[in-house]
């Protein structure tokens, strides 16, 4: 293990804790990065590509978000853009997470900061606040390499289906956003969000030609909600 | 070597990482605001359906809602299991099943 202030044998053994503690996220990890693989393999991404993907931008909801993008031939900046705003969230975990690792290296939090994921955020939250950084690390080191190793595997066997139309499998993406959204639903506010954003999108969609209605919905109906409703419990 | 894809992979990564980092390494003393927070915890509760519905209810550029539309019974069935915390793989694999039925006897 890396040399991490201020106690390194306290550290590991909080490492392996977050470590022990993602057991459980790793099968649907792994699972996730591997429909992701082969489902970008079936979208006419090269192994290199997915695999170049999953390691340099490791966010999965803006990578299926991208790869049937990609796949249309939309253009660079949107698909860019549209990443960004898809992944504006970490803002709020980096923002949380930051105060915890105030005594590390700098060159660490360059590395820390790139796997900032929601699972791992969700682990070291639910177990202290503020999160231990040691927690935070064994959970992201567990998620990574499940959702990697997933990503790697699913490539692998994203090749051998023939006809993915016939098997509906198209509607994955769309399927994988629609859970994404159900299962962060938690005030019966963030329905209105939700569905103002899709009747803002569909509109858009019908009137106006290439991918913008996604971010444009997206940001108009977020920012609606977050100047209309009130702000959420501490 | 395909010029475009692995220019949108690194505009992704250079993206993400702007959302990751900069707080992260300003190892930010005060929470953000209430309403920042709120914001930005509303954003993909807003992007994912505004990404998600069009892909379901638009063919070639019109609307295509209509019960013999095997889509919209995915999006459905996906909703439906989604919301009583069924996992996103089993959900998704039943709403596929479900369209791919539906393409089938369609």
């Amino acid at each position: 293990m890396p040399r991490m202030p201020p106690s390194s044998s306290r550290d590991n053994l909080s490492t392996r804790e977050g470590l022990v503690a993602s057991l459980p996220l790793v099968p649907s990890v792994f699972v996730y990065g591997t429909v992701f693989g082969g489902l970008a393999v079936q979208s006419g991404l090269r192994h290199a590509e997915i695999w170049g993907m999953s390691l340099l931008v490791f966010a999965g909801a803006s990578q299926f978000v991208a790869v049937p993008m990609i796949a249309a031939g939309a253009p660079v900046l949107s698909v860019v853009v549209t990443t960004y705003v898809v992944n504006m969230r970490h803002y709020l975990m980096a923002a949380t997470l930051a105060p915890s690792f105030r005594s590390f290296r700098r060159a660490w939090l360059v590395l820390i900061a790139h796997v900032i994921n929601d699972e791992s955020f969700a682990v070291a939250a639910a177990r202290s606040s503020p999160p231990h950084p040691g927690v935070y690390i064994g959970s992201a080191l567990a998620i990574s390499a499940a959702f990697v190793g997933g990503v790697v595997v699913g490539t692998l066997l994203g090749g051998l289906v023939r006809d993915p139309e016939r098997y509906g499998l198209d509607f994955a993406f769309p399927a994988v956003f629609l859970s994404l959204a159900a299962v962060q639903l938690r005030r019966r506010s963030d329905w209105l969000v939700a569905i103002g954003a899709a009747v803002l999108a569909l509109a858009l969609a019908l009137a106006v030609p290439g991918n913008w209605h996604i971010v444009i919905a997206g940001l108009v109906a977020s920012a609606a909600g977050a100047l209309l409703l009130p702000v959420d419990p501490a | 070597m395909r010029g475009h894809v692995w220019l949108t992979i690194v505009g992704m990564a250079v993206a993400t990482y702007l959302t990751r980092a900069p707080l992260f390494l300003a190892l930010a003393r005060r929470p953000l605001p209430p309403r920042v927070r709120l914001w930005l915890r509303l954003v993909p509760i807003a992007v994912l359906p505004a990404l998600a519905i069009p892909m379901v209810l638009v063919r070639d550029g019109r609307l295509a809602v209509g019960l013999g539309q095997p889509a919209l019974w995915g999006a459905v069935v996906v909703l439906l299991l989604a919301a009583w915390r069924v996992n996103l793989f089993v959900s998704v694999a039943a709403a596929v099943g479900v369209v791919a039925l539906l393409r089938a006897v369609g």
